[in-house]
Order: structure tokens, then C-alpha cells, then sequence
């Protein structure tokens, strides 16, 4: 009788085999390109803004367009998982932004495989692990991150006349994106005797993180004079810890990315300014790139993306960003 | 055994065998995408490393602990094995060294919550946080990547079609599943979990048993960081967050329940492909991530939902 137990699982299995068997193989929708955007988290207005871009140029070329994210940002794992469920939901390409430069590769590969074109977007992939694994993307849309870094890091010198004491808060390490931002930054920096960095710490790319890491910062050093970060969620938190403190106004803020909150805290003063990255642009190329692909058009290896300094003079123009090619 | 005797046994599992069923026969309605070989392979590989992990959780809930600190395990153990591996030690050899470090945080674990008597709440939430600050420290917080083919075989291979992954997962199970029902360590992990002071009367060294249960938990979470280390051919100091979750989550699926002594093993194992299913289902139709994260919490709590009702029932 024991044996009993395991025969109606038995049963279903064979029952499930059946069914997979006699599976379907049909596409239910014939006309239009289905093209997915795969972003690292849906926790950003970054990639809100990214989604936006996509699905307005998405809409237009008449495209159906599948948008996935990670729950979290660092979850590169969950990514991969996406990337394999779109490549057996057999979509016509992918534009991505990697949670991990070099996590993201074998991903690529499998893409590859299923003879899917792999758009990146935002976030480089790291060139010498594709190519070990033998990978190819199609092309690269993003910005100039480290050219982001240099101007952040100039604006933040002018204010400061030439000399200062500096503070930082980096991203995850190892994310290519923070990693050349910071670059950029000391790239500028360190060539100048009169700047003083006090302190560069990781604050994870989060607001609350930037609120502590920065409070603490201010405990340490409570001569730090700006404070440059690698995302404007970062300094957005970083500003409420300058305003616990009762010194808001006192430090020069400079973030990155021009969130419309970090745009309003430009105007309100209580940052100095953030460089632009044009996320829904890239988002608008990404698809747009993509549906050229499809056509058997040639797209070049590089898209870049203009970047621009936020200040209080362009904070509240909406300007419709230019694009380089 | 009558039907009645089969329904009292096993009647929670059948019950969350329903429910993956009743999944995949919706998803074969809404997608063809869904019911291939392809896809299911690809499903099963994704379930892998969460239901391998849930067997371990599931010993650790039958005793009526709670292990929050594999994730963190997963990410120490992987960054020491990719250290292992980088510095060309022989595969095998940093294959154990993987376990043994899992397995270790784990005993620490059980150490602690037997002979310092501290709830295992508190026990494993302190080796969560201590586990991923000792990964970051070991890396300085970057990941370490790029491993030999022969590493990675043990994610990207296939025999006879199937992915190595899987062929682990499977084969855990099975020994997972003869463990629990036929050796010392199973049975005593009952016991303990029904009526620990009973079990200490009647003679079983609870506290032996105990460590053991948790070292178990934490070597199979230093199997999941091989698997997943060379899946993505990199070990990163932030992996494996929130992984306690999905391993809780796949357990209480089900039908193991909190309090402790009871669960079996093969429903863990439908938990665990219930949460994959629903995943990669969500994925294929396109569902924002948003609205994915809402439907998994509430599977869950429809899980325990009906898992409460029967119990009722069968009173």
C-alpha cells in the first residue's frame, strides 16, 4: 500500500508530459515586432523615466513592447532569469541595462544562442568578459560617464574657488557606472593641490544609506565644504542629513542623474547642481535602434547621449535634450 | 493505506500539487510560450538554487527554528570559493572548501542557538549581518569573476538534456527525502520540532542534533553559492540577498508548518517550483514587476491560508 503515495504525482507528471507534448507551437501575434526592455530595478525614477522613453517610441513604430525590471537593483541573479524567460518567450530583441557588468555576459550569450540581438543600454558591459565568453551585443546606448564625472567635478571646483574640503559617496563598488563617474571625478580632482577629499564612502546607490553615510561623514569631518555623489538619490538623502545638522545651504551639493526631485532641490538651493543623463532618450534610441535591427538596418556600434550640467540657471527649463549621433 | 490514511499523510502536499498544477494549466491557457520543454527546463534550472537552499530550511522549520542568515551564506561561502578557485586550487577541493565554509557558518548557528541558548531568530539574524560584512571585507565589496569552463560546467552543463543544476537539485532531494524519513537526524528533527522537552526526556541529544540541523542548512547554501557563482561566472559580496525569504517562502508553500514537526520534503520542493512557475510565467506574460512582487506575497498567504483550513478539517 505505501507505494500507493507516490502514483498520483506520478500520474500528473505523466498527465504534464502528455499536455507538453501536444504543446502549442503557435505565435498568437503575427504582425509587429515584440521588443523587450529589461531595467535593472523599477525603484528608480531613472528607469521610470527610461520606461517612459521606451514605450513612447514603442507606441509610435507600432511595437509591442515588454518591460521587466529586478525587484532590486542588485539582484543579478533575478535579471538573468528575466533575460532567459524573454529568450523562450521568443521576443525579437532586448535592450538591457546590466545589473553587473560582467554578471550580466552569460545572459548575452544564451541570447546569442536563440539568435536574439542584445541592446545595451546605460550601462557598459564589461568588453573583456564578452569576449572571453565569445558574446556579441548589437550596439551600446549611453552616456559618457566618465565625461560626467569631469563635469560634475568642475562645476563643484568653481564653486569652491579651487579649494576645499571635499567629501564622496560612491555607488555599489564594482557597478561600471559609479566606478566611472568616480573616475571622472578624481580624474579632475586629483590634480588640484587645494581640493582635500575627507572622505569617499559607499552609500549603495540608496537615499536612506546616503542620509546615514552622510551624517556620519558630518560627524568626522565637520569641515567637509561640498559633497559630490555618484546619484541623486544618494544626495537627495544626503541633503536631509545637511538640514538635521542645521546647515543647509552651507555645503555645495553636486549630484548626478537630474532627477525632477534633485531639479527641485537645485532650485530650492539646497543642491548646487546635478549632471543630466536624458534617461527617457535613451530609452526612446534603445527601442528605436532595435526596430531598426529588425528591418535589416545597420545601427552604429555606439549611441552616445548628451550629458548636461543641471544648475539653478536650466533647473526648471524642461528642455527636450539633444541627441549627438 | 486507505485513501483516508493517504489524505491524512499526504493530503497538504496533494493539496499544493493542485495548486502548481492548477498554475501551470493557467499559464498554458494564457501563453504557448509556457508549456515547452525548453521553457520548463529553463524553469527548473531558475528553481534550482531556491530549492536547494529550502531544503535546508525546511529541516531547520521542522525543528521549529528559522534560518535567516543563508543568503549571507550563499555570498561568503561563493566569494571564498572564487578566491579558491583564482588561486587555482584544484576544482574538488574548492568545491568543499565552498561547503565547508557554509557548512561552518551554519554550525555556528547551531552552536550558538544549543549551547549559548540564544532563539534562532536572534542567533541567525546576528550571522546574516556577520556573514555578508565578512564577504564584503574578504572582497573590499567587488565581485570576483571569471572562472575555468570546467567550474562552470556545473551551471551551464546538460547531460542527456538536462541541466546540471537540475540533476543536484534532484539528487539533494532525494537524499534530502531519505534523511528525513529513514535516518536518526530526520526523525529526531521531528521530534525536537513537536515537543522538544519531550525529546530531551525521552533521551535524544537535542543540542547535537540541533547544530547539526543548522550546519546542514548552511552547507547546502554554500551548495547553492557554487551553483550560483558559476552560473553568472562572477561571486559577488551582495548575492544571495533576500534569498532567506524565497527559501522561507517555498517551505511554508509547502505545507511545512512554523510551529515546527511536521513537513515533508517533496513539498517543499512544489513550493519551490510554485514560486519559479509563477515567476517565469509572469515574466513570459509580460506582467510588470510591480504587480509580481504583490501576486508572490499573496500566494503565500493564500498558501497558509488553506493550509490552516485543512488542518481544521481534518480535526
Amino acid at each position: 500500500m505505501k507505494k500507493c503515495r507516490y502514483i498520483i504525482p506520478f500520474l500528473v507528471g505523466a498527465l504534464a508530459l502528455t499536455i507538453t507534448t501536444c504543446g502549442r507551437g503557435d505565435k498568437p501575434e503575427a504582425d509587429g515586432f515584440t521588443i523587450a526592455l529589461v531595467m535593472k530595478t523599477l525603484n528608480n525614477p531613472f528607469f521610470i523615466d527610461m520606461q517612459k522613453g521606451a514605450e513612447d517610441a514603442g507606441s509610435k513604430l507600432g511595437i509591442n513592447l515588454i518591460v521587466q525590471a529586478a525587484e532590486r537593483e542588485v539582484d543579478v541573479e533575478k535579471q538573468m532569469q528575466i533575460v532567459e524567460n524573454l529568450i523562450q518567450r521568443k521576443v525579437d530583441a532586448i535592450c538591457v541595462t546590466p545589473s553587473g557588468s560582467k554578471e550580466i555576459v552569460p545572459a548575452i550569450v544564451k541570447a546569442n544562442r536563440a539568435g536574439i540581438p542584445i541592446l545595451v543600454v546605460d550601462t557598459r558591459v564589461d568588453a573583456a568578459t564578452l569576449e572571453e565568453a565569445g558574446g556579441r551585443i548589437a550596439t551600446f546606448i549611453g552616456s559618457d560617464n566618465v565625461e560626467g564625472g569631469k563635469i560634475a567635478a568642475e562645476y563643484l571646483v568653481k564653486r569652491l574657488d579651487g579649494e576645499g574640503k571635499v567629501a564622496i559617496l560612491e555607488g555599489i563598488p564594482g557597478h561600471e557606472t559609479g566606478d566611472a563617474r568616480l573616475s571622472g571625478f578624481h580624474h579632475v580632482v586629483d590634480q588640484l593641490p587645494g581640493i582635500d577629499i575627507v572622505a569617499s564612502q559607499t552609500a549603495n546607490w540608496e537615499r536612506d544609506q546616503g542620509f546615514n553615510v552622510f551624517q556620519n561623514i558630518l560627524q568626522s569631518h565637520p569641515g567637509v565644504q561640498a559633497l559630490f555623489t555618484c546619484s541623486d538619490l544618494m544626495a537627495l538623502g544626503a541633503i536631509e542629513a545637511i538640514a538635521a545638522a542645521g546647515r543647509t545651504g552651507d555645503l555645495i551639493v553636486v549630484g548626478f542623474d537630474a532627477l525632477p526631485e534633485a531639479r527641485e532641490a537645485i532650485l530650492q538651493g539646497t543642491m548646487a547642481g546635478s549632471v543630466a543623463q536624458h534617461p527617457s532618450e535613451m530609452g526612446r534610441i534603445a527601442v528605436e535602434n532595435a526596430y531598426r535591427l529588425l528591418n535589416g538596418e545597420n545601427v552604429p556600434e555606439e549611441v552616445p547621449v548628451t550629458i548636461e550640467l543641471i544648475t539653478r540657471q536650466n533647473a526648471g527649463s524642461d528642455s527636450t535634450p539633444s541627441v549627438s549621433r | 493505506m486507505t485513501p483516508k490514511d493517504f489524505l491524512l499523510h499526504y493530503g497538504r502536499q496533494f493539496g499544493t500539487l493542485i495548486g502548481l498544477l492548477g498554475l501551470v494549466i493557467v499559464l498554458w491557457i494564457l501563453t504557448p510560450y509556457f508549456l515547452t520543454i525548453s521553457n520548463l527546463l529553463n524553469v527548473a534550472q531558475q528553481t534550482s538554487i531556491n530549492a536547494i537552499i529550502a531544503v535546508g530550511m525546511t529541516f531547520v522549520i521542522i525543528t521549529a527554528g528559522i534560518d535567516l542568515s543563508v543568503g549571507s551564506i550563499v555570498a561568503f561561502s561563493g566569494v571564498v570559493l572564487a578566491s579558491a578557485l583564482q588561486a587555482a586550487i584544484p576544482l574538488p577541493i574548492a568545491i568543499l572548501i565552498g561547503l565547508v565554509v557554509g557548512a561552518f557558518c551554519g554550525l555556528v548557528n547551531g552552536v550558538l542557538i544549543t549551547y549559548g541558548r540564544l532563539p534562532p531568530f536572534i542567533s541567525t539574524l546576528g550571522m546574516m549581518s556577520v556573514a555578508r560584512g565578512a564577504a564584503l571585507l574578504y572582497t573590499g565589496g567587488r565581485p570576483i569573476s571569471g572562472f575555468s569552463s570546467g567550474f562552470r560546467y556545473l551551471a551551464t552543463g546538460e547531460i542527456l538534456y538536462i541541466p546540471v543544476p537540475v540533476i543536484i537539485m534532484v539528487l539533494v532531494y532525494v537524499v534530502a527525502h531519505v534523511v528525513l524519513t529513514r535516518t536518526k537526524l530526520g526523525r529526531y528533527a521531528y521530534a525536537i520540532g513537536g515537543n522538544e522537552e519531550a525529546a530531551v526526556l525521552s533521551g535524544v541529544s537535542v543540542k547535537f542534533y540541533k547544530a547539526m540541523v543548522y550546519g546542514l542548512s548552511g552547507m547546502l547554501s554554500g551548495l547553492a553559492a557554487i551553483i550560483l557563482t558559476a552560473r553568472l561566472n562572477s561571486a559577488q559580496p551582495i548575492a544571495g540577498m533576500m534569498y532567506e525569504l524565497d527559501a522561507i517562502a517555498a517551505t511554508v508553500i509547502g505545507g511545512t508548518s512554523l510551529m515546527g514537526g511536521e513537513g515533508r520534503i517533496i513539498g517543499t520542493l512544489i513550493g519551490a517550483l510554485i514560486m519559479g512557475v509563477l515567476r517565469n510565467g509572469l515574466n513570459l506574460l509580460g506582467v510588470s514587476s510591480f504587480v509580481q512582487q504583490t501576486v508572490i506575497g499573496s500566494v503565500i498567504i493564500i498558501a497558509v491560508l488553506m493550509d490552516m483550513a485543512l488542518k481544521k478539517q481534518r480535526k
